[in-house]
């Protein structure tokens, strides 16, 4: 029973930052039509931001802060990027916007190593208290980690579903072209999606600062992930990102206990399973 | 060699004395460039040498997965897989089955070509992005596959045995070698690019919908595609161990497939020598810039981002138009199309 819970609790927290990270780059690609390959980069950059500013404020408040700032700034960071980039690129086909995203994981790689070094660092988690639950000692921070996934599902679907925002956002997924007829403007409701998105990334990056080393090759590492939650989920869709990061890190987990030494390949065998039986992943629709 | 596009524009009859001169003037800078690059190794460095191994691996790569990436407008991400499993035919068949290097070598596009199949028949049902990631989860598979199964192919640390014969292991010998081999390769992959079939993948790139209404599984096609790249790749990787001595996972990643995808662009992915260009300025790059620049990367990321917003057909795009103005019919029709194409929209 005690290492049902402690694993059913590390599968929830591996799922809760999958899950954020997967929701900005989900979201990202139903208003803009294109797969954000430095997702991960701006991930990589809030972890780092946020352990700097966490080691230097000091304290839980320090953190709660640092996580907060991160979040923001990356989120102005990926402003920045679609504003004087991938704005220009809108028109072009999905090759020349998936390259331009390429091209920033190149930059945010070496950018990264210039402002913060190529070690490692670690940050100390907030809460760092364990509690016990059914028997087993799970740390509170991870708790923390699956409250903040579930806040941020919670938020993304009253602005889906219950704000004219929200509307708008899946409208221009469906149709921009009547969207833009009415009024509505699409290249900044693009920006915001886009620095909405941004800003999960950080969020998630800063989040998992405490749980995990942060340095260089966590952008790629992280990325991957997300692609292959959202691919199997199905793109756009931030309900198949749910169950996607759901299931890949349940996949995951159980590997590394049954089959070590495939653990590593299964979330991608998953991936090409479910794309094999439906190519548009479980909630995506097929392209036109 | 002849020249690739005018097999398919069709140029007016008073331009057919220009066109004869132009393909004559490349007959001729083609013979220059062979030479000069078989002479090279006399002259050079070893550094300089052992680069020029990398290209003539590399560019087959490139070019290979262009076939693909440009050609058939089919984003893959995957084509590590082959290179990989070209390399490790001839590693793990010389260590396991006690195979000859050239019997290793004969071996691996073949083994490409088959596994490409049912990669192929599964990859090829996704569309544009959902196959830019399905290829480059086949290739983190196969990464992992590779890694995780140390007994069998040594895992990270990667095949590095003796295998390549002894004569090979002079860097002069090796590279002629190599270069042999490029050119033999790159001469079919050109007259692939230029046959119909190369018309067929452009034109399913252009428009999908209308080749699948003449009359042709657009689904066969690609998956013809597929498998002729993977052959070809695997080719290349089996060429990469008389550079390398040996094999390594890394073959496999994405970011190796990666390179296939950032050398085309560069160079110009809608041209049959586009990838070759490219791979000469990455792998220059590459080995000259690390000493010099700490940020390789950034610096590469800043051309990436330079050639997708000014010159989406990459430098030989460039330099075509720049010398070519006025009567120019070559690839005419095919830089039009894609200027098009990125002009439709909202």
């Amino acid at each position: 029973m005690d290492t049902f819970v402690t694993e059913t609790v590390s599968i929830l927290t591996n799922a809760a930052i999958l899950f954020i990270v997967s929701a900005g780059l989900t979201l990202v690609f139903g208003a803009l039509r294109l797969i954000n390959m430095a997702h991960g980069s701006l991930f990589m950059i809030g972890a780092l931001l946020a352990a700097s500013l966490a080691s230097a404020l000091g304290g839980a408040w320090g953190f709660c802060v640092a996580v907060l700032v991160a979040a923001v700034a990356v989120a102005a960071l990926g402003t920045g990027v679609e504003v004087v980039v991938l704005r220009r690129l809108h028109q072009r086909e999905p090759l020349a916007q998936l390259l331009a995203t390429f091209a920033f994981v190149l930059v945010f790689a070496d950018l990264a190593q210039r402002v913060w070094g190529s070690s490692d660092r670690s940050v100390t988690a907030p809460v760092a208290g364990r509690l016990h639950l059914a028997g087993a000692t799970v740390p509170e921070y991870n708790l923390v980690v699956i409250g903040i996934a579930g806040l941020v599902a919670l938020g993304l679907w009253l602005l889906l579903a219950r704000t004219a925002t929200g509307w708008r956002v899946r409208a221009a997924v469906e149709d921009p072209e009547s969207l833009a007829a009415g009024g509505t403007n699409l290249p900044l409701l693009r920006t915001s999606v886009f620095a909405l998105g941004a800003g999960l990334a950080g969020l998630a990056g800063a989040a998992i600062a405490p749980l995990e080393s942060i340095g260089p090759g966590l952008d790629t590492q992280i990325i991957v992930a997300a692609f292959i939650v959202t691919v199997a989920g199905g793109l756009g869709s931030v309900l198949g990102a749910a169950l996607g990061a759901l299931v890949i890190a349940t996949v995951e987990s159980l590997g590394t206990l049954w089959v070590p030494a495939y653990a590593s390949s299964a979330p991608y065998l998953v991936m090409i399973l479910v794309l094999a039986v439906r190519p548009w992943g479980l909630f995506g629709v097929p392209e036109r | 060699m002849t020249a690739l596009d005018e097999t398919h524009s069709t140029p007016a009859p008073t331009l057919g004395r220009a066109v004869r001169r132009s393909t004559l003037i490349r007959a001729v800078s083609v013979l220059v460039v062979l030479a000069a690059l078989a002479a090279a190794p006399y002259v050079v460095s070893v550094t300089v040498i052992l680069t020029l191994e990398e290209i003539a691996a590399f560019a087959v790569f490139a070019v290979a997965a262009n076939l693909l990436i440009g050609q058939a407008g089919l984003i893959s991400f995957g084509q590590g897989v082959f290179f990989g499993l070209g390399a490790y035919t001839v590693t793990l068949g010389w260590e396991h089955a006690h195979w000859s290097f050239w019997l290793g070598f004969a071996l691996a596009p073949v083994l490409g070509a088959v596994a490409a199949v049912p990669i192929g028949l599964v990859a090829l049902r996704a569309r544009t992005l959902y196959f830019a990631l399905i290829t480059l989860a086949f290739s983190e598979l196969f990464y992992q596959l590779v890694e995780q199964n140390t007994d069998f192919t040594g895992g990270a640390n990667g095949v590095f045995a003796p295998v390549v014969p002894a004569w090979m292991e002079n860097p002069v010998n090796g590279y002629l070698t190599l270069l042999g081999i490029a050119v033999a390769a790159l001469a079919v992959l050109r007259w692939i690019y230029a046959s119909n079939f190369g018309l067929l993948l452009r034109a399913s790139r252009e428009n999908r919908a209308r080749i699948q209404a003449l009359g042709t599984s657009v689904y066969r096609l690609h998956l013809l595609a597929f498998v002729v790249s993977g052959a070809f790749c695997a080719l290349a990787g089996a060429m990469l161990v008389i550079y390398n001595q040996g094999s390594n996972a890394e073959l496999f990643d994405w970011t190796t497939s990666g390179q296939a995808v950032i050398a085309s662009v560069i160079g110009g992915m809608y041209t049959f020598i586009g990838p070759v260009a490219g791979t000469f300025v990455y792998q220059f790059g590459h080995d000259n810039l690390v000493r010099y620049v700490p940020d390789w990367q950034l610096v590469l990321g800043a051309v990436l981002l330079l050639v997708v917003l000014v010159r989406p057909d990459g430098l030989v795009g460039a330099l075509r138009l720049s010398g070519r103005r006025g009567g120019a019919t070559r690839g005419v029709e095919l830089d039009s199309a894609t200027e098009g194409s990125g002009a439709t929209g909202e």
